[in-house]
C-alpha cells in the first residue's frame, strides 16, 4: 500500500501527516515562520523520522494551507495542491463519517465548511478581517501570562467570576485582558474571558451559513476545553471535537491524492 | 545600563541619606529604579505577568544587586498601568507625569514633547522646561498594542525583537499595508509572505504601517521641539526612523547610558525623592 | 405623607434606570401603550398626545458578537448593543419603535429591529433634517411631524387634538424645567447632590412616564433645597460627548486617587436631552415643537451652520464653562463614532485658549477601567500639579 504525505502549511504552523490507506502512521507540527519551504521540509522530515520512512518511500505529497502554492518550488516535489476548505471537508469527513459541517479554528483564519457524505464541499464561510489572528492572539496571551496554552485552558475552567473583554478584535481583547489583570482580577477569570471572546467571534461567523449536523470542530484551538465549552451554547448546536484536530487539513490533503 | 538588572557600584549606600525607588508596572514589562541621594544606583526589568507578583520581582531584582533590603527604601512611587497593584508603594503617580519628569531629567530643559511608545499604549506628553506635564494624548483603542504586535510579528517570522528593527531599515521598497490597525497589518503581512515578498520588505512594510499609526497620534497632539521618544519602541530603529520621517521632526538621540524603557520608572523615582525630601 | 429624603428618591430613580424593561412592563400592565425610541430627536410630545409613553432604548452592556452578522464591525458599540436588544427579544413587549433620521449607526440598529426583530408592522422612521439652521428646516420638520401624527392616529385609532398636543408640550416642558433646576445645584462648590447622582436621575427621565416622573423630581428638588451641601473638592470636571448610559464611568470620575467632582455633562443622555423648551400656547402646535427642537443644544451629527461652518454647540459649551467653571474637560464618545470625535478636533483649540486641559475616553460595551483611571488621574495631576 502506498504511503502518502499531507502537508498543511498554515499562517502559524505547518502540519505534516503520513498515511497508509486509512491508517495514520505519523505526524509533526513545526512553526511556519518566514521560510515556508524550509518549514514544510522540516515538518515532513520529522514525520518521516517518527515512522522510520525515507522521502523515497513516499508515493506522493499533497499540500494544502495558505502557503500551498509555495510548495511547488523544488526540492519538495509535491504531487498536487488542494484548497484548504476542500481538504478540511475531506479530512473531517474521513475522521467522522456522520459529520456534515466542520468549524476550523486556525491560527489566523477561521472557516466553516458544509459537505456531503463523501466530504465534497457544499458551502464555505470564513471570518471577516476584523476577526483575523484569533489563534495567534491566544498564543500571545498565554505567553504574556507566562503559561502554556494547555495551562491557559485549564485555568479558564477554574473561573468563578464572569468578566468580559472587548469583542471587536484580538488587539482590543488583549488590551482589555491586560487592563483586567491590572485591576487585580483573577487570571482564571481573564483566561475564561479570552476563551469566551474567541468562541463568540467564531459563533458570530457561523450565523452566516446554515450548519448541518453532525457538527465537528478542527484546528489547534479545538484542543482548548475552555473554548469548546462555550461554542455549543453560542451556536445553539452540539459539536464534537475531531481527533487529530490540527491535522484535519493535512489528512484531507492525503484524501485528495 | 541595560539588561535585566544592573547597579552603579561607585555609589556607597551606607552614606546615602535618601534612598528611594520608582516602579513602573507596564503592560509588557515591569521596571524598577533605585536612587541613592538622587543618583541612579540600581535598575531591573522583568516581564509583567500578574502585576502584583511582577512588582515584587522587579524590586527584588534591583535590590539583589545592592546590599539593600526593601525596608531600607524611604519612599516608593509606583506608576504604570499596574500601579495600584504594588503593595509596597507609598504613592502612585501616573506615567504621564513620571514620563515628563524622567525625560527632562535625562535630556534637559529643552524637551517639550515626549512620545512614550510602549508595549500596549502610546502617549504623547507635553511638558515644561521643569518636566511638568501640561497636556497629553492617549492612544485610541484601535492603536492599542502596537509594541506587542511587533513582538508577535517578530515571533511569526522567527526573528529576534532586537534585530527586527534593523531588518526594517534594510529597504525602502515595499508595498504599503493598512496603517490604521495592527490586526489588518499583521494579516496583510502574512499575505505578503505568501506572495514570496523578501523578508526585509515585509518587515519594513510592517514597521512603516505601525510607525504611521503612531505618527498620526503624535500629529493629532502636536509636536513641539525638542522631541524625545521613550518606551520600548524607542529601541526599535525601524519605528523611530519612520516616525521621524513621517512627522518630519527629529528627536533627540537616545542617551547611551539610559535604556529608554526605564525613563518612566526613573521619573517615578525622582518624584519619590522629591516627596520624601518635602516631608523632612 | 412622610417626606422622603433625597437619597431614597435618588435610589428609586436609580433602580428604575437599572431595570427599564421592568418599569415599562409595569406601565403596560396598567393598560398604557409603549413606544421605544432610539434617538432624542423623536418628538415625544406627539407620542404623549397619542397616549403612548416613550421609552428610550439604551444598552444592555452585554458583550456579544452576534450583531456583527447584521451590522458592520465599525459601527459604534452603542448601536450594536441597541440592535442586540431587539434580536435578543428584550423589548418584544413594546407596541411601537420609533426613530428620527440622525446618525447612520443608530439608523442601522433601527433597521435591524424592523427587519429581523419582528417590528416590521410596528415601526416608524421620522425624516429629520441634518442641517437644522436653515429656513426650510422648521417647515420640513413640521410636515414630517404631521405625517408621524397621522400614522399614530391610525395606530391608536383615535384622533390627536391640538389640546392633546398642548397638554403633552406642557408635561415635557415641565420635565425640562425641573431637570434644569436639578443641574443648577452643580454650579455650587458645595452641592447637596453629586454629578453621578444627577446623571442617574436624568437618565430615568428618558425611561419613565413623565407624568409620574415630574412629581418625583419635584419632591427631590424640594428636599435638596433644604439639604446641606457636600464638601467642596479641588478639581471640577466637565464631561462632553455622546450618549453614555454607564454610571460606572461617572462614578469613576468621583472615585479617583484624587478628589474630583463631576459638575456637568453635555450629552444626549444628559443636558442635551432637555436644555430647551417648546413654545407653549401657539396655534400651530407641530410648528412650535419644530421650533423648540431646533433650539436644542445640537448633536454633532446635526450641527453645521451653512455658509460659516460654525458649530452652535460650541456656544453652549462655552456658556456652560462660564457658568459651571470646570478645571478640566473629559471628552466621552463611542469608539467608531464619527461626529463626536470630529467635534473634538474643533473644540480642543477653544479649550486650549481657555487654558482648560482635557482627555478623551472612548466608550465601548466593555471599557479599560485602569486605563481610564490613569487618564483621569493624569488629567487631575496636570490640573493640580501634584508633584513637588
Amino acid at each position: 500500500m502506498k504511503i502518502l504525505a499531507g502537508l498543511d502549511v498554515g499562517h502559524v504552523n505547518t502540519k505534516a501527516i503520513l498515511m497508509k490507506g486509512q491508517e495514520i502512521l505519523g505526524y509533526s507540527t513545526v512553526p511556519t515562520g518566514y521560510d515556508v519551504v524550509a518549514a514544510a521540509q522540516t515538518a515532513l522530515r520529522h514525520a518521516l523520522d517518527t515512522v522510520g520512512v525515507s522521502r523515497g518511500g513516499l508515493a506522493g505529497i499533497v499540500t494544502t494551507g495558505i502557503f500551498r502554492e509555495r510548495m511547488k518550488e523544488p526540492p519538495l516535489d509535491i504531487t498536487r495542491t488542494v484548497a484548504d476548505y476542500v481538504a478540511d471537508a475531506k479530512g473531517a469527513s474521513f475522521l467522522s463519517r456522520n459529520s456534515r459541517t466542520v468549524i476550523d479554528i486556525g491560527g489566523n483564519i477561521q472557516k466553516a465548511i458544509r459537505y456531503d457524505q463523501n466530504g465534497n464541499t457544499l458551502d464555505v464561510i470564513q471570518n471577516d478581517k476584523c476577526a483575523d489572528g484569533l489563534g495567534i492572539f491566544y498564543t500571545t496571551m498565554a505567553k504574556a501570562i507566562g503559561i502554556s496554552e494547555q495551562e491557559m485552558s485549564e485555568l479558564a475552567l477554574q473561573s468563578t467570576q464572569k468578566v468580559s473583554v472587548a469583542i471587536h478584535c484580538a488587539a482590543s481583547a488583549e488590551s482589555e485582558a491586560i487592563d483586567l489583570m491590572c485591576q487585580g482580577i483573577d487570571i482564571a477569570d481573564v483566561a475564561e474571558a479570552i476563551s469566551r471572546f474567541i468562541a463568540e467571534r467564531v459563533a458570530a461567523m457561523c450565523t452566516t451559513m446554515s450548519l448541518e449536523k453532525e457538527i465537528v470542530v478542527a484546528g489547534g484551538l479545538a484542543k482548548s476545553k475552555a473554548l469548546m465549552k462555550h461554542l455549543p451554547s453560542l451556536i445553539e448546536q452540539d459539536v464534537s471535537i475531531l481527533s487529530f484536530p490540527e491535522y484535519v487539513g493535512a489528512i484531507g490533503a492525503v484524501m485528495s491524492y | 545600563m541595560s539588561g535585566d538588572a544592573s547597579t552603579n557600584k561607585r555609589l556607597d549606600w551606607t552614606r546615602a541619606e535618601v534612598i528611594v525607588a520608582g516602579v513602573d508596572i507596564g503592560a509588557v514589562s515591569s521596571k524598577a529604579v533605585i536612587l541613592l541621594d538622587g543618583q541612579p544606583c540600581a535598575f531591573s526589568q522583568v516581564t509583567t505577568r500578574r502585576p502584583k507578583e511582577s512588582s515584587f520581582k522587579a524590586i527584588t531584582a534591583a535590590l539583589a544587586k545592592t546590599p539593600l533590603k526593601l525596608e531600607d527604601i524611604h519612599h516608593v512611587v509606583a506608576t504604570g498601568r499596574g500601579r495600584t497593584q504594588v503593595p509596597f508603594a507609598r504613592k502612585t503617580i501616573t506615567e504621564i507625569v513620571c514620563g515628563a519628569a524622567g525625560a527632562v531629567h535625562i535630556w534637559g530643559p529643552t524637551v517639550r514633547t515626549v512620545l512614550d511608545a510602549g508595549g500596549q499604549s502610546c502617549k504623547v506628553i507635553h511638558c515644561t522646561e521643569k518636566g511638568r506635564a501640561t497636556a497629553f494624548l492617549w492612544n485610541d483603542k484601535c492603536a492599542a498594542g502596537i509594541g506587542r504586535s511587533i513582538e508577535t510579528f517578530a515571533d511569526l517570522v522567527k526573528k529576534e525583537l532586537t534585530e527586527i528593527g534593523n531588518i526594517a531599515l534594510q529597504t525602502d521598497q515595499f508595498s504599503k499595508l493598512s496603517d490604521f490597525c495592527a490586526v489588518y497589518a499583521q494579516s496583510e503581512a502574512l499575505d505578503l509572505i505568501r506572495s514570496k515578498v523578501p523578508l526585509e520588505q515585509v518587515v519594513a512594510a510592517y514597521h512603516y504601517a505601525m510607525a504611521k499609526r503612531i505618527s498620526t497620534l503624535v500629529a493629532r497632539s502636536g509636536v513641539k521641539k525638542d522631541f524625545v521618544i521613550i518606551g520600548g519602541l524607542a529601541k526599535n530603529p525601524g519605528i523611530i526612523g519612520w516616525v521621524e520621517g513621517i512627522l518630519k521632526v527629529s528627536r533627540l538621540a537616545n542617551k547611551p547610558e539610559w535604556d529608554p524603557q526605564f525613563i518612566v520608572a526613573l521619573g517615578a523615582a525622582l518624584i519619590a525623592d522629591a516627596f520624601y525630601r518635602q516631608q523632612q | 405623607m412622610m417626606k422622603e429624603g433625597p437619597d431614597t428618591i435618588i435610589e428609586r430613580f436609580h433602580s428604575i434606570s437599572e431595570n427599564p424593561q421592568e418599569y415599562a412592563k409595569s406601565r403596560q400592565g396598567k393598560g398604557q401603550l409603549l413606544a421605544g425610541y432610539m434617538c432624542t430627536h423623536v418628538p415625544e410630545e406627539i407620542l404623549y398626545a397619542a397616549g403612548i409613553i416613550p421609552v428610550r432604548i439604551l444598552s444592555s452592556h452585554v458583550s456579544q458578537a452576534m450583531t456583527r452578522s447584521y451590522m458592520h464591525e465599525t459601527y459604534c458599540s452603542f448601536s450594536h448593543d441597541c440592535a442586540y436588544q431587539g434580536l435578543a427579544h428584550n423589548y418584544d413587549f413594546l407596541d411601537l419603535i420609533v426613530t428620527s433620521s440622525s446618525c447612520i449607526h443608530m439608523g442601522e440598529a433601527f433597521n435591524v429591529w424592523v427587519r429581523f426583530a419582528g417590528f416590521q408592522e410596528k415601526s416608524f422612521l421620522i425624516p429629520y433634517p441634518h442641517i437644522i439652521e436653515t429656513k426650510p428646516a422648521a417647515a420640513f420638520m413640521a410636515a414630517s411631524f404631521e405625517e408621524f401624527k397621522q400614522f399614530l392616529e391610525k395606530f391608536v385609532k383615535k384622533s390627536i387634538t391640538d389640546g392633546d398636543i398642548e397638554r403633552a408640550i406642557r408635561v415635557c416642558n415641565q420635565t425640562r424645567r425641573l431637570l434644569k433646576r436639578l443641574w443648577e445645584f452643580l454650579r455650587s462648590e458645595s452641592s447637596p447632590i453629586t454629578g453621578p447622582e444627577v446623571a442617574t436621575v436624568t437618565l430615568a427621565s428618558q425611561l419613565m412616564d413623565k407624568e409620574e416622573y415630574n412629581p418625583m423630581l419635584e419632591q427631590l428638588i424640594q428636599s435638596l433645597e433644604v439639604e446641606p451641601g457636600k464638601a467642596p473638592s479641588g478639581v471640577r470636571l466637565m464631561v462632553t460627548g455622546g450618549a453614555c448610559d454607564d454610571p460606572g464611568i461617572f462614578d469613576l470620575i468621583e472615585h479617583l486617587n484624587y478628589s474630583a467632582k463631576l459638575i456637568f455633562i453635555d450629552s444626549c443622555t444628559a443636558t442635551r436631552y432637555f436644555w430647551f423648551e417648546v413654545p407653549e400656547n401657539r396655534s400651530d402646535k407641530l410648528q412650535a415643537i419644530a421650533e423648540g427642537y431646533i433650539r436644542r443644544i445640537p448633536c454633532p451629527a446635526k450641527d453645521n451652520v451653512p455658509g460659516t461652518g460654525e458649530k452652535k454647540r460650541f456656544r453652549f459649551i462655552q456658556q456652560f464653562i462660564e457658568e459651571f467653571r470646570p478645571d478640566g474637560v473629559v471628552f466621552l464618545y463611542q469608539r467608531f463614532c464619527s461626529p463626536q470625535p470630529m467635534d473634538v478636533v474643533a473644540l480642543k483649540p477653544i479649550l486650549d485658549k481657555l487654558g482648560i486641559p482635557s482627555t478623551e475616553l472612548e466608550l465601548d460595551t466593555t471599557v479599560p477601567i485602569t486605563q481610564f483611571r490613569t487618564q483621569l488621574e493624569a488629567l487631575v495631576e496636570v490640573i493640580k500639579g501634584v508633584t513637588p
